[in-house]
């Protein structure tokens, strides 16, 4: 019981400082180059600890997402809690992919999550379509490995 | 034989989870649907950005921090020179308000003589950004005063050099502030040399905005300072915005091209003012 507490403590405090990293103001030629921070933690948390995470938090922390962003209340809610459930529903077959297998799924859900965003956008108001916003998204993919040692790491040590 | 115990608990599990999805989903399209026809969410929206507050605060902590650092380790000199430069600025500031309020009894006196009503001070509100839109197309920046200090929606944002934008939706703790340059912006400005009254639109370029459709034989030139029109009601008059920095005429073309740069520093913004105007000064155009 102790051990689940703790556990759910450290997903939302990772979950909480992904998404301050998302909207943390940056220059404007590191804007460019901004990872998905909070796509990406909650990919992580649906393979890794599914019995922890689900698609109801992820589905809240969207909710979280559009308020700190200002977007439509409930676009990221969605999208969000969409690729939480294919993580979960792919987690033990991801889980045992080799490495670059399982970025080419992150990247692809990671694409799914911003696909729909943007649609979600466009019904509100124009929508601006440009190649850069989609380097955020490789980058994310690339950087899978180090962030999923990284967590991994710090859960152990942590709990 | 049967299912092994931990086939069927995944199984159901796996079930359960879509069911969560599907129910997800409804409620994130009844979320949407609500918040895109009417403003009935902003409550909740409201409440739920004051559990935002942590996320703030920890967006803002590396500044802080190396702020508080800089402030701590920086070297004694230095901050004698800035205390020098600080009385010698604020002497001459002081000197000018003394003109100021002269010239404000004056204009108060004509004002009454006129028998119009006078202009009332705007009340300027301090804020720090605290988050940025994450598409970099997008200029909107949140920052850290809301309605818990009276920040609301439509008020105009402006730091120390010219106008930056206007509030485009209150929550407690924080508020999204559209900046002049947000490709869906506009802003009904003045030419402070001619009176020409014009629109100038954000392009999504920080350095930029566009005045459109103004004739070829237009008398206006680089270096031209733009100043709030007022109209439209939505900013308060005369409040710098932009100098002129290119003017062009392309051969049969109806109309100029003309560019001008923000005087506000748009690209990395640290401290605003929100100017709260006068209740009495608000046009009713109906």
């Amino acid at each position: 019981m102790n051990r689940q507490i703790k556990n759910n403590l450290f997903t939302w405090a990772i979950l909480m400082i992904s998404c301050s990293l998302y909207v943390v103001p940056l220059p404007e030629f590191l804007s460019f180059f901004r990872p998905p921070w909070l796509s990406l933690s909650v990919i992580f948390f649906s393979i890794m600890t599914p019995a922890g995470f689900g698609v109801f938090s992820a589905f809240f922390i969207g909710l979280l997402a559009d308020v700190v962003q200002g977007s439509i209340f409930g676009g990221h809610a969605m999208a969000l809690s969409l690729i939480a459930y294919l993580s979960y529903r792919f987690h033990l077959q991801i889980r045992v992919f080799p490495m670059w297998q399982m970025m080419l799924s992150v990247l692809l859900m990671l694409l799914l999550n911003e696909l729909l965003v943007l649609w979600i956008e466009g019904i509100k108001e124009q929508m601006t379509f440009n190649y850069i916003r989609w380097l955020g998204i490789v980058l994310g993919a690339l950087i899978w490995p180090i962030f999923m040692a990284f967590l991994l790491n710090l859960k152990s040590k942590i709990l | 034989m049967p299912l092994s115990g931990e086939a069927t608990t995944t199984r159901s599990r796996g079930q359960y989870s879509a069911s969560k999805l599907l129910v997800s989903l409804i409620f994130s399209f009844g979320l949407m649907y609500l918040d895109h026809k009417d403003q009935y969410l902003n409550k909740v929206r409201s409440y739920i950005s004051a559990t935002t507050y942590p996320i703030y605060v920890v967006t803002n902590a590396p500044k802080n921090i190396f702020l508080n650092l800089k402030e701590t380790m920086g070297q004694k000199e230095k901050i004698v020179i800035e205390n020098q430069r600080l009385k010698t600025e604020n002497i001459t500031l002081s000197s000018k308000i003394q003109q100021i309020y002269k010239l404000e009894k004056e204009n108060k006196r004509l004002h009454d003589l006129l028998d119009s009503k006078p202009k009332t001070e705007d009340i300027f509100v301090l804020a720090e950004i605290v988050a940025e839109n994450p598409d970099p197309f997008k200029h909107r920046i949140i920052i850290n005063k809301g309605s818990k200090d009276n920040v609301h929606v439509s008020q105009t944002v402006a730091d120390s050099r010219g106008i930056i934008g206007h509030v485009i939706r209150d929550q407690i703790f924080g508020s999204e502030v559209l900046l002049i340059t947000d490709p869906e912006h506009a802003i009904p400005i003045e030419v402070a040399r001619t009176g020409l009254r014009s629109i100038a639109l954000g392009i999504g370029s920080y350095e930029k905005i566009q005045l459109s459709y103004l004739a070829v034989n237009t008398d206006i030139q680089e270096g031209d300072i733009l100043l709030t029109s007022g109209l439209g009601g939505q900013y308060p008059v005369g409040y710098p915005v932009a100098i002129i920095d290119k003017v062009s005429a392309q051969k049969g073309e109806p109309f100029l091209e003309v560019r001008a740069k923000p005087f506000a520093k748009l690209r990395n913004i640290n401290e605003v003012w929100v100017i709260q105007r006068a209740v009495d000064e608000a046009i009713d155009f109906e």
